[in-house]
């Protein structure tokens, strides 16, 4: 919704806040979810033999929080360019011939108030990278996600709850984590899925994720970290077949104070569920490397209505390098 | 991964694995008789399953194929035993891959030595323990791979005919011009390192980060790899960190249903996981065309058994038949030894999000094309950039 106003950054933030503001109401308290489980029909919760919640299973988010955490509108597409008014943008051309499917559908937020609050220098960068998604997001390159954004991406993962390790592996570039239960050392550098370590409070499985490298995203708008995240999650079942998740996220570098995202993750009830691949990294070798190729390949698509060109740029080094 | 590996960090495992036969573990004599005993004591998980987690490695030497001087012989005697670890040690003693000759000369600073890229440092983790057995295959009884099918050898001789030409006058290659066939496409879905580099499909699979193969049996050493098992009651998991980033999950649920459908193809295969008594025994059909171990495609159906031996030995068993590649089926045994989890973390690969290397190769390969086009570099194609070196030792 914000590069159809096609305006200043100055402008973008106010009418942000204010459609922020304004959802914010629709949104209502995310972190409150209803008591599902005290319901007298629903079956218990699984539980392990130390009696603890058993949170095993294909789990999968179903909201738009990788498009955008906090609530937006529908837009045509992800990447716009100018129309023939000023509040008329339309696809730009990378998008175009994906019509109605390459469009960015709306949601109401994941983030407690609706609002991120970046340091404004942050608020900068974010729009920077909202322009420049197609650039810069490095879900578009297949990159591991890193913590919370693989909770939340439109794929589903599986939960194998160990004795004193907990295992997450998910559908999208076949990502893993693991969380500690146990005593271990403290990871030695940085990484895409970060280090997890996990606790019990009462009923709700605490952990902690520390060591993410600065170069993963939260979502599909460019909303960005740097390598002092810190987050702790909170896993709470809130029946048999849905855990109410949530994230606090903190970042000195780049916010002005913890913030808060929560929202369902729902078991796969199918009987046939299980993962299957999404080995991404070949399919982004053309994007990748296409430009480095002896014979270019891909240069142009012919529909009957529209012909795609595509021309390949080999970037500077330092932007080759870094991207 | 191994069976396509040519990358230099390999070499060094592969020239130790074929002349000394320490690229694989294996156990002692003792713990084979204690696996051949009831495990009455099997650890078990809190919800009664035989409890086969942890991170587990090895630093046991045993090679995959039995040197032939050993026949029939699964296991080594005392005396063979004790002369081949004192080769081992004596091994480990070397100056290693820094002392290699070329062409009997100091190999130091040569295109061979550029191009192997690894020193020794690299290479320092030695393993330290031998294993009685002669080899990880015990099945065919000459502890070798069996044959290939005429149709799997022709298409192997086929790959390897189109490698060496495109290596043709280069230092890597036989003498010879430059070969025509630089111009043809790989004859099957490469995942072998071409000496070309027109795109990514050129490089092999490990440095294009696809050498995340099934079966994985652990080396030892630097590169010899990790495990990490999880258990829930009805999956397993599996974090394979092996060759350097090409680190992979393998999720195995424990179900009853059907294989998928024959059409399907996934890379790691479609697992269907049951328990024989206290063995995990994992069946895997549903292969790629992308995937090759040691020959064979997407007609690899795997047979897995994973059990635990005692309190610190998990046992692997591969069972392993395609009649499109093998003439018989065959099967393969590897200990691994269980790790301290307090300070024994598994890293992440990241392989494909730093991988600068095939980056690096395409954009210096477009760059040794222009200078030869301008009249101020070699040809690119008498430079070998496959073979990783070699050496003459």
């Amino acid at each position: 919704m914000r590069t159809r106003f096609g305006v200043s950054a100055l402008a973008v933030g106010i009418i942000g806040a204010l459609c922020a503001a304004f959802f914010a109401v629709i949104a209502g308290q995310v972190s409150s979810p209803r008591p599902v489980a005290a319901q007298s029909s629903a079956p218990p919760i699984t539980r392990q033999a130390n009696g603890k919640p058993d949170f095993s299973g294909i789990w999968q988010a179903n909201n738009t929080a990788n498009w955008d955490l906090v609530t937006h509108e529908a837009m045509p597409a992800r990447v716009m360019q100018t129309g023939v008014q000023g509040l008329s943008p339309v696809p730009a051309a990378p998008m175009l011939a994906l019509g109605a499917v390459g469009g960015v559908p709306p949601g109401v937020g994941v983030v407690e108030g609706d609002v991120i609050p970046y340091k404004p220098e942050a608020l900068q960068k974010k729009q920077d990278n909202f322009e420049h998604w197609l650039d810069r997001d490095p879900e578009i390159r297949c990159y591991q996600p890193g913590v919370p954004r693989a909770m939340y991406m439109p794929y589903p993962f599986q939960i194998l709850h160990g004795t004193n390790k907990i295992m997450m592996v998910f559908e999208y570039a076949n990502a893993q984590r693991t969380i500690h239960l146990d005593q271990v050392e403290p990871y030695p550098n940085d990484s895409w899925m970060g280090h997890s370590v996990g606790r019990w409070d009462g009923d709700t499985l605490v952990v902690d994720v520390t060591s993410q490298i600065d170069k993963t995203w939260f979502d599909r708008a460019g909303d960005f970290h740097s390598d002092a995240l810190h987050v702790v999650e909170r896993y709470r079942m809130l029946s048999r077949d849905a855990i109410w998740y949530a994230a606090t996220i903190e970042d000195p570098n780049v916010f002005t104070r913890p913030w808060t995202i929560a929202m369902p993750l729902y078991r796969r009830l199918e009987p046939n569920a299980q993962l299957m691949d999404y080995r991404c990294i070949e399919m982004v070798e053309e994007l990748l490397y296409g430009h480095l190729r002896k014979q270019p390949l891909v240069r142009t698509w012919e529909g009957q209505t529209m012909t795609v060109s595509v021309e390949r740029k080999v970037p500077p080094p330092d932007v080759l390098y870094e991207r | 991964m191994r069976t396509t590996a040519r990358f230099p960090m390999y070499v060094g495992a592969l020239i130790a694995a074929v002349t000394l036969a320490i690229a694989w573990e294996g156990t002692t004599v003792a713990a084979q008789q204690r696996a051949a005993a009831p495990a009455a004591k099997a650890p078990r998980t809190p919800w009664g399953a035989p409890d086969l987690q942890g991170i587990w490695n090895t630093n046991t030497a045993v090679p995959f194929e039995r040197p032939r001087e050993y026949g029939t012989r699964a296991m080594m005697t005392e005396a063979e035993h004790a002369k081949a670890l004192a080769e081992l040690q004596e091994r480990n003693q070397r100056p290693g891959r820094d002392s290699r000759t070329v062409g009997g000369q100091p190999g130091i600073g040569t295109e061979k030595d550029v191009a192997r890229a690894y020193n020794e440092f690299w290479f320092g983790d030695k393993p330290t323990r031998l294993s009685y057995r002669t080899s990880m295959i015990i099945n065919p009884e000459d502890g070798r791979m069996p044959a290939y099918t005429p149709e799997a050898a022709r298409r192997i001789a086929d790959k390897r005919d189109f490698l060496a030409a495109l290596l043709q006058g280069t230092s890597g290659g036989r003498p010879g011009p430059v070969s025509p066939r630089r111009a043809e496409r790989s004859p099957d879905y490469n995942l072998d390192r071409i000496n070309r580099a027109d795109g990514p499909e050129d490089r092999g699979g490990p440095e294009r980060c696809l050498g995340d193969n099934l079966p994985v049996t652990m080396g030892t050493g630097t590169f010899g790899g990790v495990m990490q098992l999880v258990q829930s009651p009805d999956s397993v998991s599996i974090y394979y960190d092996v060759g350097q980033g090409q680190g992979f999950a393998w999720v195995i649920p424990i179900t009853n249903r059907p294989h998928l459908p024959k059409s399907l193809q996934l890379y790691h295969g479609d697992a269907i996981a049951r328990w024989e008594g206290d063995t995990l025994m994992v069946d895997v059909t549903n292969f790629s065309d992308e995937t090759n171990f040691r020959g064979s495609r997407e007609n690899l159906h795997l047979i897995q058994r994973f059990r635990r031996v005692d309190a610190n030995t998990l046992q692997m068993e591969i069972t392993a038949e395609d009649p499109t590649t093998w003439t018989a089926p065959w099967m393969a045994v590897q200990e691994l030894e269980r790790a301290d989890e307090k300070t024994t973390l598994v890293l992440e690969g990241g392989c494909h999000e730093g991988n600068y290397g095939l980056l690096g190769m395409l954009l210096n390969t477009r760059a040794a094309e222009k200078a030869f086009a301008e009249g101020t570099g070699p040809d690119p194609a008498t430079q070998d950039n496959a073979t990783g070196g070699g050496g003459d030792n």
